[in-house]
């Protein structure tokens, strides 16, 4: 394993550190978060390897394999980690940073699920299954995937047809567009 | 007592079962719910796809809210919700800078006054010598496999009134209620619930792990404290039963559901015509509905 970390490397986990506030250099690969992660077995970059790829700046192969959106925030590792690292934080720094790339992801579907939901929360002021699940199953053209769930769901009223707007949506949108440019402003400072 | 209540996207709507039977469990142990006006989604798992400020931005506005309005103990009934809360009001509290800037965007300062709370921490305030003597019918019979999920117990410096590692909240609740409750070894493993719309395979194996081991246990029916864990386990049964050949049968129900039916609610009080996978069988035969 190459540890010796080159320019690149040391960018990579210096970057999310100054995103995150936590230093991925501490990890020794034990492990612990794979073995109770319970998304693990699906993903081709485990855990522990995302700390060791992420130690060598390997953007790329991080990006390729998807595992930063089979995460589901369980924080399982997190609370085992000897070394306290916060694992979750740093996915989510690798989440957020990939808005700037354009790495082919396996996972796109679970990606646009996120979006669609943040979407739908500016939007209504809140999220709703119906339109969460039928168009993140539109990104993924397939339209009737889950039809079997969803026909029970809408019969017995467990999700609702026709979205009741928040009446803070307003304010939301405009505190939204308040942040976005305090980070453009910051974005712009650091460069 | 007045309490401020922060249904979330799910009690809120999709989840009107939740909603209904925390506001009769409420309401019996002499609890009112007020809910906060204008209150938004917190982002749930998503905001921080977009950026680190706009996912704390979002719980943070609510707790603004709330405060404003002049509610300082909150009701939260999702525990993505109340972890995200909780998360950023650390957050907040340790970093000055950040108080300064949410100042300019809310043209307002939050005073850092709200606090969470998740039903289950109000009820054990209230005392378990209270709950028992609100009861009117006797869960005894029935075998409950109590499941937790992720976000109640962790981050467990979090979590101030049960532990991480095989909490006994739900457990100690329900047995004051008469309930048997069973030891199963997958109460805090996650459900899933989120990576579902796109990755069904993966929840159908995370929902069949869990079904599996709380039957293997012994259990006839399951508790939970999430409105996702009860959508996700009783609405994928059908699914999982199709993908891995086996039938559970295990009807989910909202700790709050129990506690209702317990107390002796009739069924359309506490929503429980609209679960899917049919507890008739199951609180038939204790005469429970």
């Amino acid at each position: 394993m190459r540890m010796e970390a080159s320019n690149e490397n040391r960018d990579l986990s210096q970057e999310l550190q100054g995103m995150t506030g936590e230093n991925v250099t501490l990890c020794d690969l034990c492990q612990k978060c794979t073995l109770v992660c319970p998304t693990a077995y699906a993903m081709g970059m485990k855990p522990h390897e995302l700390m060791g790829s992420i130690q060598r700046g390997e953007l790329e192969e991080i990006y390729w394999s998807g595992a930063i959106w089979l995460c589901i925030s369980c924080e399982a590792c997190n609370t085992c980690c000897p070394k306290g690292i916060n694992v979750l934080r740093l996915i989510e720094g690798l989440r957020e940073m990939a808005q700037r790339f354009d790495y082919y992801n396996p996972e796109a579907a679970t990606a646009s699920m996120h979006r669609i939901f943040l979407n739908l929360v500016e939007r209504w002021g809140k999220a709703y299954l119906l339109p969460l699940i039928v168009w993140t199953h539109l990104t993924m053209l397939a339209p009737f995937k889950d039809i079997e769930l969803m026909s029970p769901l809408l019969l017995k009223r467990r999700i609702k047809l026709i979205p009741r707007k928040q009446q803070g949506a307003k304010k939301l949108r405009q505190i939204l567009s308040r942040i976005q440019a305090l980070e453009r402003e910051e974005g712009a400072k650091r460069e | 007592m007045r309490w401020g209540y922060f249904p979330g996207c799910s009690a809120g709507d999709d989840a009107k079962d939740y909603d209904l039977s925390l506001r009769y469990v409420t309401r019996a142990l002499g609890i009112d719910l007020v809910e906060i006006k204008d209150w938004v989604c917190c982002g749930g798992l998503s905001g921080s796809s977009a950026s680190h400020l706009y996912s704390i931005t979002l719980p943070l506005f609510n707790l603004f809210l709330a405060e404003r309005q002049g509610f300082e103990r909150i009701v939260v009934p999702c525990p993505i919700c109340l972890s995200r809360f909780k998360k950023v009001h650390l957050e907040w509290a340790q970093a000055p800078s950040l108080q300064e800037k949410l100042k300019a965007v809310f043209d307002a300062p939050y005073q850092g006054k709200a606090n969470v709370y998740h039903p289950v921490e109000v009820f054990l305030e209230l005392g378990l010598e209270r709950i028992r003597e609100r009861r009117r019918r006797s869960l005894s019979g029935l075998k409950i496999a109590c499941y937790y999920g992720c976000f109640l117990t962790r981050p467990p410096e979090l979590c101030s009134f049960d532990r991480s590692e095989n909490p006994q909240s739900l457990d100690l609740i329900l047995r004051q209620l008469g309930a048997e409750t069973v030891d199963w070894s997958l109460k805090t493993q996650c459900c899933g619930n989120f990576v579902g719309f796109s990755r069904s395979d993966i929840v159908q194996k995370l929902g069949n792990d869990l079904l599996k081991e709380a039957k293997e246990a012994g259990a006839n029916a399951l508790a939970v404290a999430c409105p996702h864990c009860q959508t996700n386990l009783d609405s994928r049964q059908e699914q999982i039963k199709r993908v891995y050949q086996v039938r559970y049968d295990l009807p989910i129900l909202h700790l709050t559901q129990w506690m209702g039916l317990a107390f002796g609610a009739l069924p359309e009080e506490v929503g429980i015509e609209r679960l899917l996978t049919s507890p008739r069988e199951v609180l038939g035969a204790r005469g429970l509905i």
